[in-house]
């Protein structure tokens, strides 16, 4: 079906872009939110396309320094006010499609952006089926810097020794664990334990799979204890560090300027190392991440395609090969990663290194990382293996209570709350009215099929339907055999009232 | 007098003075420790200004080369629009909140009608709640008004002005402590009200108006929370310190540390240079206000 | 607890006399609260019977009065033009054709979307032939509270107009009747530089006022009964709308996740405002005694260069506290100046731990605030120490007074009298004092323990920089920002109160005039 669809819609795009070129000949004023350090490349960039589109779009854009994480927050307090076309770090898209600050991508964007990028990046770029952003980068990954001058060539791939050559120089080994969940959760992947997120087409997430808390994820705390553990441990992942006594560093890719300026030919890089516990040895895992790049949802569907034509041309291949050229960002684009100048940059070799140990950033719930953030510290006040499963624990405990369900209540699930059956929201909840009977009185928004039926939240029962409508049966159709879920499909939009007495139902239009 | 007495007396005085010098003494060397305790950190930040040899942090405090390249560096950033906005912003905030303040606080001083009372405990509550929580509703109105992002500048005047009536217990204070005795005079001349406050009280507050004005030129160079909320990733709305606190942020603090510094020092110029001159009518002010309310 | 007279006190030794007012300040603090409350109730109780009587008023008025009187009740400022008073007359005319101009063209509409704080979210819609998808913006939450907020003001403040031209009105009739003259435009233009020049001088602050401060506060105490956050912005995703007391059920639940051993909502609540008060305590205090100190010594006499031990001081105050305090967090970090230096003198072998034990963190945040806060103390009890009489100290030496006993006589009281408001204040805003704790620590280190609900909270978090967390962090909780705000004003508000009905020097305002 999904096939047929596209097929029909690439026909109709070869008819229609001939016929509605003109419509895009005209200028746009825009704004674009990037980081400081392409704020001028990306002028270049636009002002190439400009000239050389075929649909005669001019944009006329200002160009703001917003560095990543910023643009997120901004384009969450205020949408209306963002920037047309933004970058922001993977982690922040659930929380920008939950804002509605991303426009989804169309048909043939999706199909182009899939079938050029890493499978990796585009996963990051998906709600549900959904593409909602452009890949940008793919080097948001860390792995280990150290000053050749203090650590030995052979002790870097074992933590002990890392640890105990920056003990003996009484140097620092940076390794930001008490305030970033994001290298945190590098021991636990080297362990094998998963953290992995669902969401739905809104952004919204539906379930977990997380493993922390397991004997493979004590293993792991136990390899972070020795760490965070010793006096010369430091919760820092910046450069500078190598700068006031540090010999060790985890960080990414944006600081191999930076550390090659401080410590000059005394910088080695590498993958991280492996730690061991009860004589097995764990290679420590990482996270890899991307940025992305999102336009703003608006309702002029002529500006939201060229914008949607400038947002893909900025992430394709030429674009991304500009930017590795000019500040070493490594490229999403397949092609871009497959030429000889990427493969021969130090700091991409060392990402590449550490890429078999590495995990898919996916989505995550925002509030994963204030919950896991806290982990390192339990495990430095732990005294024994009771307070090291204790912080486990206590990890597990909160990531459930994300997903709390009243599993005795009764929601309405359907077109409206975009068929969320683990809804913690109480907007489709029947409130009791004391009679033992349950009403709700919302709204149902125009749209191809408004339907929906009632569920206890998580389950996918059909016992609450179309066949228990025993008042009010003329405001909603009777689809017949079209309707194996027994789903109440309501005739017309508008604001109803419904009302469950334990065995019926009578719905009433206000 | 007798010779003993008067060896006595020289004793003592001499015990006096040999007491007090080593009082004195104590107290140089503890002022002199905190001398140089409280001026650490700005000799840093001005020696880290001058530093050439690198941009970022370093272990150390005196460079290995010095010269103005940060400050020269400034002039390609947009340092000096930001400057001039803080700037601008600074000294009409510090004109219209003086006038606001001194309004205000008159009123409340002088005049003795049936509200206030009510009006002064009103304040006194609405001085109770966190100013943060208002943050994303003024940020709304302004939104709605065209004064964020490129027009924040008029829109954080609009707010620091209109919110500044609930400063007035300061120079409150100061305003009681003049006689009313002089205001019952010039009435009885027949001044009407708006003249005593021209031609009496005002010459006479020249401290507390000082102070005002120093405290309201003072306040837009340090704000980045909500300044920055305001000017939503728009340089052209950026007060100085929203436009360096990006600095230090993770991509850029390598390259930008001590251009941040050598920002810093700019920024504290013209706020230490009014300080220098205008310390003795701020602690007037302070002293004539604060010591009763 | 047993009161002695004043004979029976003196008799106390000295140990007994403090432990003896220790108590009755203890003691004093409940029946504070219970005056508060009753003049609070009473407060509450006028007003309402006030509201009684204008409406008595109004009827009767109706009653009784003349035509032009009757007449403005429907038209305003009908009175007004048949007394002659044309300027009055033209104001109150053109405030109801605003009114009622405003009302019909767009207040009605937020006025009826209250209830519900919008019908229709925004919807999206696919553009075959272009290949994209284009949102379309319908009802704003966020717009229809605010909007409605304002046309509630603007409604009253229509209702109070009209019933001062209903009085006025009737006044004037009055007047006339005892044969007297009216105040004439002139007049009344005259009288705001004069009789009324108060109103003249409070029209512009109190405005201000009423739209940047009450208004936003009415507002942010509204949306802790609704579920404005992140996932319902009220604009470009979900509306948002009212869940009445949710919000402070959520907040107030003390039952704890037994399972993960999180403390409940309100038992973080409560640790964090065991803090603040902590903090509030002794930034307050080790300020004040410090200062009161440093400035003593400047002034002693002997001591030179008064000045230029000022002008150092003071240098904290003009250096903005972004810049300065960042710096000085770096300082104290694990790698950062203090640590390498003192491990390079070989003092100590291993850093300490400034900002990452709580305790040490703690400590390390109220020194550092010294550094900030002493150099204003210095400055205000600078001023005080030179007012208070130089013939007391005289007297006193005369009578062999010790520099101590001089002190904590004469000194120490008297900074006490005159300061105690400033205290209060300070005391206040160090409890709000966000710069600090959000410049030096950001709230570090971690709290485990603390509610999953409640975010990333640390052990140096104030309520204030709690606040800020919640509003920016992941999930964008303004309910919850502006149920905790409303918690941090009913704590600062009973230290108020309590203060208030205590310290001696608020009572007496006019006797220094």
């Amino acid at each position: 079906m999904k096939k047929l669809i596209s097929l029909v819609l690439a026909l109709v795009m070869l008819a229609g872009v001939a016929a509605v070129g003109e419509g895009f000949a005209a200028s746009y004023d825009i704004t674009v939110w990037v980081a400081e350090e392409i704020k001028e490349l990306t002028a270049q960039q636009i002002e190439a396309f400009n000239s050389s589109n075929q649909y005669g779009i001019k944009f006329n854009a200002t160009i703001e320094a917003v560095s990543e994480a910023v643009a997120a927050d901004n384009m969450v307090n205020d949408v209306e006010a963002g920037g047309d076309i933004f970058c922001f770090p993977q982690d922040q898209f659930a929380r920008l499609v939950k804002a509605g600050a991303l426009s989804k991508l169309g048909v043939a964007a999706s199909e182009k952006v899939t079938a050029e990028n890493a499978a990796g990046v585009v996963a990051a770029a998906k709600s549900g089926d959904s593409l909602y952003a452009y890949p940008l980068t793919a080097d948001n990954g860390y792995f280990l810097f150290y000053d050749k001058s203090v650590i030995p060539e052979e002790d870097i791939d074992s933590l002990e020794a890392l640890i105990a050559d920056c003990e003996a120089a009484q140097k620092y080994f940076a390794f930001e664990m008490q305030t970033s969940s994001w290298y945190l959760a590098s021991f636990f992947f080297g362990t094998g334990c998963v953290s992995e997120w669902t969401t739905d087409d809104a952004g919204t997430f539906i379930s977990v799979r997380d493993t922390f808390n397991s004997p493979e994820g004590l293993i792991a705390v136990k390899g972070m204890e020795k760490l965070v553990k010793s006096p010369f441990h430091l919760s820092s992942s910046k450069a500078d560090s190598f700068e006031s006594n540090a010999a060790v560093v985890v960080t990414g890719i944006w600081d191999y300027e930076l550390a090659k300026q401080i410590l000059g030919d005394n910088l080695g890089v590498s993958d991280l190392p492996s730690f061991t516990v009860d004589g097995e040895e764990y290679h420590i895992g990482s996270f890899n991440g991307c940025k992305l790049m999102g336009v703003k949802p608006s309702n002029d569907a002529y500006r939201q395609a060229a914008l949607h034509f400038l947002a893909q041309y900025l992430t394709g291949e030429e674009c991304q090969m500009q930017r590795f050229n000019a500040k070493s960002w490594g490229p999403s684009n397949l092609v871009a990663q497959a030429s000889e100048e990427v493969q021969a940059n130090p700091g991409l070799a060392a990402l590449l290194k550490q890429a078999p140990y590495s995990v898919p950033q996916g989505q995550i719930h925002g509030s994963w990382w204030g919950i896991a953030q806290v982990i390192a510290d339990d495990v430095k006040l732990a005294t024994d293996e009771a307070g090291l499963q204790a912080a486990l624990d206590n990890y597990q405990a909160k990531i459930e209570e994300l997903f709390t369900l009243d599993n005795t209540a009764l929601l309405f699930v359907g077109a409206w709350n975009g068929w969320n059956n683990a809804d913690t929201d109480k907007t489709y909840y029947l409130a009791s009215k004391g009679d033992g009977t349950y009403a709700l009185t919302f709204d149902v928004p125009e749209s191809g099929y408004m339907g929906g039926r009632v569920v206890n939240p998580g389950s996918w029962d059909t016992d609450k339907g179309f066949a228990q409508v025993t008042e009010g049966a003329d405001l909603i159709q009777d689809l017949g055999a079209d309707n194996p879920d027994n789903n109440i499909v309501f005739a017309a939009p508008g604001n109803y009232t419904i009302t469950w007495d334990g065995e019926a139902f009578s719905i009433v239009k206000n | 007098m007798s010779d003993v007495k008067v060896q006595k007396a020289m004793k003592q005085h001499m015990g006096l003075t040999a007491s007090r010098r080593i009082s004195n003494t104590a107290i140089y060397i503890v002022l002199t420790v905190m001398s140089v305790i409280w001026l650490i950190p700005f000799i840093c930040i001005v020696l880290q200004s001058f530093r050439v040899e690198s941009t970022w942090q370093v272990g150390y405090v005196i460079p290995r080369q010095w010269g103005w390249n940060n400050y020269v560096n400034l002039a390609n950033t947009d340092f000096w629009r930001w400057y001039t906005n803080t700037f601008v912003l600074a000294i009409l905030t510090a004109i219209l909140q003086t006038v606001i303040v001194l309004c205000m606080s008159y009123t409340l001083s002088r005049f003795r009608f049936k509200m206030r009372k009510p009006l002064m405990k009103f304040m006194l509550v609405l001085g109770l709640f966190p100013g943060m929580m208002t943050m994303i509703i003024l940020y709304r109105v302004l939104a709605d008004l065209g004064l964020t992002q490129k027009n924040s500048i008029p829109g954080l005047l609009l707010v620091y002005v209109a919110s500044s009536g609930m400063g007035y217990y300061v120079s409150k204070g100061f305003f009681d402590t003049i006689s009313k005795s002089l205001d019952e005079a010039a009435r009885v001349d027949g001044a009407n009200r708006f003249k005593v406050l021209v031609k009496i009280i005002l010459p006479l507050s020249k401290p507390i108006v000082i102070y005002t004005v120093l405290t309201a030129f003072m306040g837009p160079w340090g704000d980045f929370v909500f300044a920055r909320y305001i000017s939503m990733g728009t340089s052209a709305g950026k007060n100085v310190a929203v436009g360096m606190y990006d600095w230090l942020s993770q991509d850029q603090i390598g390259k930008n540390y001590t251009m941040f510094c050598a920002g810093g020092v700019l920024v504290a110029l013209p706020v230490t240079i009014l300080f220098l001159f205008l310390q003795r009518y701020y602690v007037e002010g302070i002293t004539g206000g604060a010591v009763k309310g | 607890m047993k009161r002695y007279s004043d004979l029976e006190y003196l008799r106390l030794s000295k140990l007994q006399k403090f432990l003896y007012r220790l108590e009755s300040f203890f003691c004093s603090i409940p029946v504070a609260v219970w005056h508060t409350i009753k003049k609070l109730g009473l407060a509450i109780w006028s007003f309402i019977k006030g509201i009684g009587l204008g409406i008595a008023e109004v009827v009767t008025t109706f009653k009784n009065g003349s035509k032009p009187t009757r007449l403005s009740y429907v038209i305003m400022g009908a009175g007004c033009f048949a007394h002659g008073q044309i300027l009055r007359g033209i104001l109150f005319l053109l405030f109801e054709i605003v009114f009622i101009f405003y009302m019909v063209t767009t207040g009605a509409y937020w006025l009826s979307m209250l209830p519900s704080l919008g019908k229709l979210g925004p919807t999206k819609d696919y553009n075959v032939i272009l290949d994209v998808y284009t949102t379309h913006y319908h009802d704003n939450s966020f717009k229809i509270l605010l909007y409605g907020v304002l046309t509630i003001f603007f409604i009253i403040a229509f209702i109070y107009t009209w019933w001062v031209n209903i009085r006025q009105s009737k006044t004037a009739e009055q007047i006339l009747a005892s044969g007297k003259k009216l105040k004439s435009g002139r007049d009344d233009l005259r009288s705001l530089v004069d009789d009324s020049f108060h109103k003249t001088l409070l029209a512009l602050p109190m405005t201000g006022i009423l739209v940047f401060t009450v208004m936003p506060i009415v507002f942010m105490m509204l949306v802790a009964f609704t579920n404005y956050d992140g996932a319902h912005n009220g604009y470009s995703n979900n509306l948002f709308h009212w869940v009445g007391l949710d919000n402070f059920n959520t907040m107030l639940s003390w039952t704890s996740n037994t399972s993960s051993g999180a403390q409940s909502y309100a038992a973080t609540f409560g640790e964090v405002l065991t803090w603040t008060l902590i903090w509030a305590f002794f930034a307050t205090f080790t300020n004040y005694f410090l200062g009161m100190m440093v400035a003593m010594a400047i002034n002693k006499k002997g001591i030179r260069f008064k000045k230029g031990w000022r002008t150092i001081l003071v240098m904290t105050i003009a250096i903005p506290q972004f810049i300065s305090l960042l710096y000085v967090s770096k300082m104290f970090a694990k790698n950062g100046l203090i640590n390498n230096f003192l491990i390079d003198m070989k003092w100590i072998d291993t850093a300490l731990p400034f900002f990452e034990k709580a305790s040490w963190a703690r400590v390390t945040v109220i020194l550092i605030n010294i550094w900030i806060g002493i150099p204003y103390l210095m400055l205000t009890a600078t001023g005080i120490l030179m007012n208070i009489p130089q013939d007391l100290y005289e007297s006193a030496r005369i009578d062999g007074a010790s520099g101590w006993q001089q002190y904590s006589k004469i000194t120490l009281p008297y900074m006490l009298f005159v300061t105690g408001p400033y205290l209060l204040t300070q005391f206040t805003g160090n409890m709000n004092n966000f710069n600090v704790i959000f410049l030096l620590t950001g709230g570090a280190p971690n709290n485990p323990a603390a509610s999953n609900s409640a975010g990333t909270v640390g052990y140096t978090d104030l309520l204030i920089t709690w606040l800020y967390k919640i509003t920016m962090g992941a999930e964008s909780q303004y309910y919850l920002a502006s149920v905790v705000g409303i918690m941090v004003f009913v704590v600062v508000a009973l230290i108020t109160l309590v203060a208030y009905s205590l310290l001696p020097s608020i009572k007496n305002e006019e006797d220094f005039q």
